[in-house]
């Protein structure tokens, strides 16, 4: 049994908080400040934030607000995770530390520094104003305040918990494709996107979907999951990034994107082969030019080291291919009967 | 010995065959068969599920039964492939309406899926039922001379609601089994990081800055290779690994092997015999 696993069991004890300090008109550079204070057991993060502020060292700046998990102004990173301050108890975290009994408080990722602990949130706001995401009514404008808009059940399911999203910006911290490059539409965003596309109230589908489709936009995410991971209020966000895609391809027939061929791709392979015919797949999503010139010098090696993927007629179909493509088939036929449904009502 | 029903990735079936050749190699030394579904298909690579969820649900149902009828676990060595499967398998148990759509469909083969055989990672095979004790005491060559950047890639730990076997924040299975073949572990942050795979082909900028920054900060940490347990992260780590580096200023190089590779070599088997000498990068 570790130090740390023996005190941690403890009613009260001596914590030290690792915290990230940067004033941009004094310091040259960040750097951390230890703040080792006496807690007692159920108290979170923001309240000993909260404590050092008041006690040791009132030039500490963070931000925080209703201190319930509400507001979602008081996300941070804490032992290298994005997420609430407010909501997280300072004795699940001795559990995490790198380094035993010290907890690592820094900002969010993927968004400027402000200082100390405190990030500018403009970036998240304008890219949300960029996508349209706010509802903009189908109903005629006399008709506001007159008539019901009603929404079913079943159309509510749908973005639900889309709408539990708080803003808090823990996803777009830990997202894998923002921190390379700061113009993705980011998950928080996506998210936001698919609730109003999926709103039955909304008549901007066609316009907002036309901008997640573009470069930075929906086809970037790489799946890595660390937005749904990360979410404070366990919104499966995958799942409304999915939702997008899916929309995009199957419901408007966005296809001309390399996302939406690449995705196309699979579809088209399993229904032949059963297998992925992966030598075509780059020309197949980007087109011969892009290959020639982004892949070939690496083909080349792959080829001197006997690992290129096999060409088409080369690839193997699956056992039992006949009965296989026919179960597609049905199973085609199910889908077009649900879209013909669909479309109906 | 333990059997399996072995799913065969495209990707081990084409780029990185050197996977498949290497658990051939070692599998009745730890006392596990791998039985190869030459009927399954590929499992839509977490693509298939959003172009079209009905064709994603019966493609992986047909995948499992085949593991079902054979009374077996489906065991896989790419963690797309899991992902995907066990994500399909989590909607199919909870809907009895699409069980019922799928297996409509399924019958006409003579199959069914019936939701009793387990979908697992070879590396959790190797944890679980083989057992570190046992790996330990078979280790011919012990790895202690490496220092090893264990990257675990992201569909392994994400969604933890799928996945569920190891925190996906400090993960630690695949530290354990390289502990067991006398490997030192580096901690490093990129160990639960992403390595670009999945967008190489529509955002190839982002994924190769992904790639760069978890082979550096491997390199920082004077790792002397990072091991994988998975193919696709393998891909992106040794195969564009020239390039990615290139772009990011960086010099030097680093080995990645798979999981199958450090455990044969750990048992000893040669490079030449597990297919390392396949790699981009030796």
């Amino acid at each position: 049994m570790s130090d740390s696993t023996i005190q941690h069991n403890e009613d009260s004890r001596d914590v030290t908080f690792r915290v990230h300090r940067f004033n941009p008109q004094v310091d040259s550079k960040p750097y951390f400040d230890d703040y080792t204070i006496r807690l007692e057991k159920g108290i979170t993060v923001l309240r000993a934030l909260n404590y050092i502020k008041e006690h040791v060292d009132a030039s500490l700046t963070f931000r925080a607000f209703c201190q319930a998990g509400i507001c979602g102004s008081c996300a941070m990173r804490v032992n290298n995770m994005s997420k609430l301050a407010c909501t997280t108890q300072v004795w699940d975290e001795l559990d995490k530390c790198r380094e035993p009994g010290i907890i690592k408080v820094e900002p969010l990722r993927n968004l400027p520094l402000i200082k100390d602990l405190v990030v500018e949130m403009d970036p998240l706001v304008e890219k949300m104003k960029g996508y349209s995401n706010w509802v903009d009514s189908k109903m005629p404008e006399e008709n506001w305040g007159r008539k019901e808009f009603p929404v079913s059940e079943a159309e509510f399911l749908k973005y639900d918990k889309a709408t539990d999203c708080i803003l808090c910006a823990s996803c777009v911290s830990e997202c894998t494709i923002l921190r390379a490059n700061k113009q993705y539409v980011s998950p928080a965003v996506l998210l936001k996107s698919y609730r109003m596309n999926v709103d039955s109230r909304d008549s901007m589908h066609e316009q907002r979907l036309a901008g997640l489709v573009k470069d930075h936009g929906v086809w970037d995410c790489t799946h890595c999951y660390r937005c749904q991971e990360s979410c404070v209020k366990h919104i499966p966000i995958m799942d409304a990034i999915h939702g997008i895609r899916e929309e995009a391809i199957a419901e408007r027939g966005v296809k001309d994107t390399s996302g939406a061929r690449h995705a196309e791709a699979f579809m088209e392979d399993i229904g032949k082969k059963g297998k992925l015919v992966e030598a075509t797949l780059p020309i197949r999503t980007n087109g011969v030019v892009w290959t020639m010139k982004n892949l070939l010098p690496m083909a080349f090696k792959m080829v001197l080291k006997r690992r290129t993927p096999p060409p088409p007629p080369l690839v193997k179909s699956t056992k039992d291919i006949e009965k296989f493509r026919a179960e597609f088939r049905e199973m085609s036929g199910h889908v077009a009967k649900d879209h013909a449904k669909k479309s109906g009502e | 010995m333990k059997q399996y029903a072995y799913y065969q990735s495209c990707i081990n079936e084409s780029m990185t065959k050197e996977v498949d050749r290497s658990i051939e190699l070692w599998q009745h030394d730890l006392g596990i068969e791998m039985v190869k579904l030459h009927e399954s298909t590929c499992c839509g690579g977490s693509n298939l599920d959003y172009v079209s969820p009905k064709h994603f649900a019966l493609v992986n149902a047909r995948n499992i039964a085949a593991a079902e009828k054979l009374g077996l676990d489906l065991v896989v060595s790419c963690n797309t492939c899991l992902m995907t499967i066990r994500s399909a398998k989590k909607k199919l148990d909870e809907s009895a309406e699409l069980r019922t759509e799928v297996n409509e469909i399924l019958s006409k083969e003579g199959l069914q899926y019936r939701g009793t055989s387990e979908v697992r990672h070879l590396l959790w095979v190797l944890i679980d039922d083989v057992g570190l004790d046992t790996i330990r005491e078979k280790v011919k060559v012990p790895l202690s001379k490496l220092r090893i950047a264990p990257f675990y890639g992201c569909h392994i730990l994400r969604p933890s609601t799928v996945l569920g076997k190891d925190n996906p924040m400090e993960p630690t299975s695949l530290d354990q089994l390289l502990d067991a073949l006398g490997g030192k572990t580096i901690r490093y942050d990129h160990k639960n990081r992403c390595c670009g795979f999945h967008t190489l082909l529509v955002a190839e900028e982002e994924s190769l800055n992904v790639a760069a920054e978890a082979l550096q900060e491997a390199m920082d940490e004077k790792a002397d290779c990072i091991v994988t347990p998975c193919p696709l992260c393998h891909t992106v780590l040794d195969g564009y690994q020239a390039k990615a580096l290139k772009k990011s200023g960086s010099h030097g190089s680093i080995p990645v092997y798979h999981l199958s590779e450090v455990v044969g070599l750990a048992l000893g088997f040669t490079e030449r015999q597990l297919g390392i000498r396949r790699h981009i990068v030796t």
